[in-house]
């Protein structure tokens, strides 16, 4: 069994609310009296709980990290990612608990940190190098490495103000990826960059773990990259870790958790969405899984049922199913055949198989149309879902390209032409 | 030996008994101490204290016309216009000593306690991006601010040097080794009580945004009641209590006395003036140290 290299006990960060003046002072003030002078308990922290001037960040973490272990770190936007990285690295304090540590540590939250933009690139490795808390003579040994990673080439003595964004970022991770700390903490780095330089990155993380024996950890919204890299993961939500453990299983539960209460939607006669033609029941998105705790991914088949009242009499009816990226792109959009009905409830229903859809964030959209030409409701962005990766024996980490992911079958054979080429 | 054996089975009842104690090379807690760092984790910084006055040095003479020279060309200018000010228009007489050698004094040291108190007094306001994206012991910029704010003055002060012995050829004014010494400690406490000051607003500023304004304020007003256009033997007996109270006052006699071997300087004034250095900084220290890493939540 490894050592344990990092252990937080009970940490929790407290922010104080609203902006900062003459009122902020004279309560500093206030608190500075009662507590030092006076010897009285802080005023802030007993107060009643309905005054709300503060947020939890984080509310009693509690984890032990062992040698040589990647943990990601997911949640959403506002979840204290962030806020927990930034008090690992030492830049904010917790408000309550101690974390303690063996070994330097290295934190990787923003690529380029205090990189003068008009100085060159030389001079910026060094700058940052030293901040990362590499010493003169580590980085004078790397420097050959840092350029040739980066391939910045001739630009090295150009300020860096001229470098191309991508240039810029290489630089910046090329010094932060020599660094050799015991403990390196990344934060969404790997979000910035052309792919083949993420791949590049990727792999000297991944390095990083398994030759070093190095701790990493790493927080990202790319969850391939997450169930790809870590051992384990942490689901923050909220300021508190909602789960922890085998990193596959988290990510799993995380997206099946963060999903699923939108995949159903029923709405009452009177406050059904809609307008005076068509009013809509009910909405569900149903993934075919054996498993109603996995994550949707990109083998599972998606049924769309929905259900919507058709207030008019003899209409000759059609509805649209249409899928979309998160970006906005359509991927298809399937009709109904036309049919005339009457008033009254109608229900619909769509299969999309299993091994279709690349992984990524959609959603469906409804579409009703009249006569095949006039537009009776327009029902956005009904479903969202999202479709993880799955992978077998592929070392390749970056996102799969396309929007669709079919098997259709690719298959090579050995041509007899070739041979009779080298006769 | 039953009574050694019972010794050994107690021992190894303490040993088994006893928790084990993980060693730990670190540890964050809730509260920073008043000391911050200790002097061996700055001193592993050093050469990232290096870059960084590099840095700065280097970062503001880019794509500027006549860059360092601007570091002789700014005292230079203020003296002649100190000259054309207070000694041929208002008509302060500066004794048999040339105007320009005599405010040029002035104003080298008086540059050395703005450039460091105002310097300083920025190192939140300026560095807000890499304090809150990456962690080094803080007080590294500060220093590294006082280490190029101190070799930008050793460029002045050979400048001085230079201009003292241009009138000291031309017959205008005398030499005396024997004072020269007094510079050394002039320095070190205008340095010193700028720096302490720079600290304590650093952390004010920080929060507090509109005093960077009543910064500026103070120093303006600051240099009115430093000696630096006139001698103390010149300020009317009524008023000398507040240029006496300000400490910077005696290091301005004492650094020209050290030049031109005139002035008053009374023992009582330089321990004051030394002990009130000592006090600022190591008050800066501690209130900077403290209030740091609370002030990385609000900033």
């Amino acid at each position: 069994m490894s050592e344990i290299v990092i252990q937080a006990e009970n940490i929790s960060k407290k922010f104080q609310l609203g902006t900062i003046g003459t009122d902020s002072l004279r309560r500093e003030l206030q608190q500075w009296w009662e507590r030092s002078i006076l010897k009285k308990p802080d005023p802030f922290l007993t107060q009643l709980p309905d005054q709300e001037d503060h947020i939890w960040a984080l509310q009693d973490i509690n984890f032990e990290i062992k040698q040589g272990e990647t943990w990601g770190i997911v949640g959403r936007n506002g979840a204290g990612k962030s806020t927990f990285l930034k008090i690992l690295s030492r830049i904010i304090k917790p408000t309550t608990g101690t974390i303690r540590g063996k070994g330097r540590i290295s934190s990787l939250l923003e690529v380029g940190t205090g990189f003068h933009p008009e100085l060159t690139g030389r001079e910026n490795i060094f700058i940052s190098g030293h901040m990362l808390g590499m010493n003169k003579r580590e980085i004078l040994q790397k420097f050959d490495e840092i350029v040739d990673f980066a391939g910045i080439g001739v630009f090295l003595d150009t300020p860096v103000k001229r470098y191309s964004s991508g240039m810029y970022v290489r630089l910046a991770f090329a010094v932060a990826a020599h660094l050799e700390p015991d403990i390196l903490i990344v934060d969404e780095v790997l979000a910035v960059g052309d792919a083949e330089f993420q791949k590049k990155c990727l792999g000297s993380m991944k390095d990083a773990t398994s030759k070093a024996g190095r701790t990493v950890i790493f927080v990202s919204h790319n969850l391939q990259a997450v169930n790809n890299l870590c051992s384990n993961a942490i689901w923050l939500e909220k300021g508190m870790i909602k789960t922890t453990g085998d990193a596959r299983s988290v990510v799993n539960s995380y997206l099946g958790g963060a999903q699923k209460k939108s995949w159903k939607q029923e709405f009452s006669r009177e406050n059904a969405p809609g307008n005076e033609y068509i009013k809509i029941l009910s909405v569900e998105l149903i993934p075919h899984l054996q498993d109603s705790l996995s994550a949707i991914d990109i083998r599972t088949a998606i049924t769309v049922k929905f259900k919507f009242y058709n207030t008019s009499n003899n209409t000759n009816l059609s509805t649209d199913l249409l899928l979309f990226t998160l970006s906005g792109e359509c991927i298809f959009d399937i009709p109904s055949k036309p049919t005339v009905y009457n008033e009254g409830v109608i229900e619909g229903e769509c299969t999309i198989p299993g091994n279709f859809l690349n992984d990524g964030s959609y959603y469906f959209s409804l579409y009703f149309v009249k006569d095949t030409s006039q537009e009776l409701l327009s029902y956005d962005e009904c479903l969202f879902f999202e479709v993880a990766d799955y992978r077998e024996n592929v070392n390749w980490y970056d996102k799969w390209w396309g929007y669709v992911r079919p098997q259709f079958p690719l298959t090579l054979v050995h041509s007899t032409e070739i041979e009779s080429y080298n006769a | 030996m039953p009574a050694m054996k019972e010794y050994t089975t107690l021992l190894t009842k303490i040993f088994d008994n006893m928790p084990e104690r993980p060693h730990w090379d670190w540890e964050i807690k809730t509260e920073t101490s008043w000391f911050g760092v200790s002097i061996k984790e700055l001193y592993s910084y050093k050469d990232l204290l290096l870059r960084l006055t590099r840095k700065e040095f280097l970062g503001s003479y880019q794509q500027t016309l006549l860059g360092p020279f601007w570091v002789l060309l700014q005292p230079l200018l203020t003296t002649l216009i100190y000259v054309l000010v207070f000694n041929t228009v208002i008509g302060i007489s500066t004794g048999d000593t040339p105007p320009m050698l005599f405010n040029l004094i002035g104003i080298t040291l008086w540059n050395l306690f703005s450039e460091v108190f105002l310097n300083t007094s920025k190192t939140f306001i300026l560095n807000v991006e890499v304090f809150s994206k990456i962690y080094f012991p803080r007080m590294i910029v500060a220093l590294s601010g006082l280490w190029l704010q101190i070799i930008l003055f050793g460029v002045q002060l050979l400048f001085l040097f230079s201009i003292y012995l241009f009138f000291l050829f031309k017959g205008q004014t005398n030499f005396n080794i024997s004072h020269l010494w007094m510079i050394i400690p002039a320095i070190i406490t205008t340095a010193g009580i700028g720096f302490g000051a720079g600290l304590i607003f650093s952390i004010l500023t920080a929060k507090y945004r509109d005093l960077l304004a009543l910064i500026q304020l103070l120093i303006r007003l600051l240099m009115f009641v430093c000696p630096i256009f006139y001698t103390m033997s010149m300020v009317p007996q009524k008023v000398k209590w507040l240029v006496n109270l300000n400490p910077l006052s005696v290091q301005f006699e004492l650094f020209r006395y050290a030049f031109l071997g005139q002035g008053n300087i009374s023992a009582v004034e330089i321990i004051y003036s030394s002990v009130f250095m000592i006090a600022l900084i190591f008050f800066g220290i501690l209130l900077f140290n403290k209030m740091s890493d609370k002030l990385m939540d609000v900033i």
